[in-house]
């Protein structure tokens, strides 16, 4: 940043840019420097997310206004006039659904071993250099716990949002990565929240790809003893780019 | 609708679910609309401004996964962001900045407090430990997404005195906030 000088004297550095960023007060100017920073620095990034946890009780000073029936529908026009196309050319590449489908009609006990292998054949054909971001729905699994994952490659960093589903009493969910045909590699216990995240080791990250089938199990409290899951699979998907 | 079956709606949202994203967009609406009508004093503007924000809610709902944000709070953010950026890159006009000074005061009454989680009620019991006239230009570039050029004019000092307040101010909001 340019004035980091001044930055400096007041004791605040980037901590302080990053609050007068969510406090609304910079220029056009200085906004986009710093969006363009979040982009490409997760750190700094993490710093904007905490000033907006913290201003945003003040959003309750924001009255509701009911907007006209014609944004609606110019919205509609602009977003979904295109994506019919879109979506035709999505639907040719085939994989997330028909494979997640595949999954839900396994038997439990095999599935961890087979599902990568049906997964297979739907994956994309190509293999692709390592997305930055990869997501992955995993759906319930004779249970109703559903979460939706986004990994960042760039940052190690697995954000998970819990949709549905709550641990039974003093057990744990555990997350775990399946490359093709390898057995799982526990990425940890999955913490209580509604949004969290977990930090992904040097050893597991090469694991992570597209492809990659995520499984949580539930486990004794702690995690699993063994180093492989001992309970039954509750919830899984594989990982796309998006 | 809790903010459990917001998340929900985002996260089938993120997957391109057309239906949840109307039901969204139904539940939701009005709070955005509200923060760019705040912020941009225009109806046509604002009216445009919701669209935008709704096609970035769209294409980046993915996006909430890794974010601390309660749901609202997260589209919200979005709304703010997008009418700032707006509002910053257009000329202000004078008669719009006397507008700007109606501040309406968002503290929230004895029952909201009671209501609130503790968490919720520290920011304002830390902006209870500003000078008045700094709460209020806190408040100010928060809600109606005040410059600090515009700020100084408000309150009548250079805009060099209006950085340090405001600065001053956060750091020590910050310092309430993590004591």
């Amino acid at each position: 940043m340019t004035r980091s000088g001044e930055f400096g004297e007041d004791g605040g550095g980037d901590d302080i840019l990053a609050a007068e960023y969510v406090v609304g007060a910079l220029s056009v100017e200085e906004r986009r420097e710093v969006a363009a920073r979040i982009e490409r620095d997760p750190v700094f990034a993490r710093l904007i997310e905490r000033w907006e946890v913290n201003l945003s009780p003040i959003q309750d000073g924001f009255a509701p206004v009911e907007p006209p029936a014609s944004v609606k529908r110019a919205l509609d026009e602009r977003l979904f006039a295109a994506t019919a196309a879109a979506a035709a050319a999505s639907s040719s590449r085939g994989g997330f659904w028909n494979s997640l489908a595949v999954w839900r009609s396994l038997a439990a006990a095999a599935v961890l071993a087979v599902a990568v292998l049906a997964a297979r054949p739907y994956l994309v054909e190509t293999p692709q250099p390592q997305a930055s971001r990869l997501v992955a729905s995993l759906a319930p699994r004779e249970s109703d716990v559903h979460y939706f994952v986004v990994y960042d490659a760039r940052t190690a960093d697995i954000g998970l949002s819990h949709v549905t589903g709550e641990r039974q009493g003093g057990r744990d969910f555990e997350l775990w990565v399946i490359e093709n045909g390898q057995s799982p590699a526990s990425l940890g216990i999955i913490p209580a929240g509604s949004t969290v995240h977990l930090a992904v080791d040097q050893a597991l990250r090469e694991k992570i790809g597209q492809g990659a089938v995520f499984a949580i199990s539930l486990e004794p409290q702690g995690g699993s003893p063994t180093g492989q899951p001992t309970g039954p699979v509750v919830a899984a998907g594989d990982l796309r780019d998006i | 609708m809790t903010p459990h079956d917001i998340t929900k709606l985002i996260v089938r949202t993120s997957m391109k679910d057309r239906g949840a994203f109307d039901l969204l967009y139904r539940q939701t609406s009005a709070k955005l609309f509200g923060v760019c009508l705040r912020i941009l004093r225009d109806r046509a503007e604002a009216e445009e401004a919701l669209q935008e924000v709704y096609v970035k809610i769209w294409t980046k709902a993915d996006r909430f996964a890794v974010s601390d944000l309660s749901p609202i709070s997260w589209l919200v953010a979005i709304a703010r962001n997008h009418a700032i950026d707006r509002i910053r890159s257009r000329k202000v006009a004078a008669a719009d900045l006397d507008e700007a000074a109606d501040v309406v005061d968002p503290r929230p009454g004895p029952e909201a407090l009671a209501l609130a989680g503790s968490e919720r009620v520290r920011i304002f019991q830390c902006m209870e430990t500003l000078e008045k006239d700094r709460a209020d230009a806190v408040r100010g570039a928060y809600l109606t997404g005040e410059s600090y050029a515009e700020l100084a004019e408000r309150f009548g000092v250079p805009l060099n005195t209006m950085r340090t307040w405001l600065r001053r101010s956060l750091l020590k909001l910050r310092d309430c906030l993590e004591a």
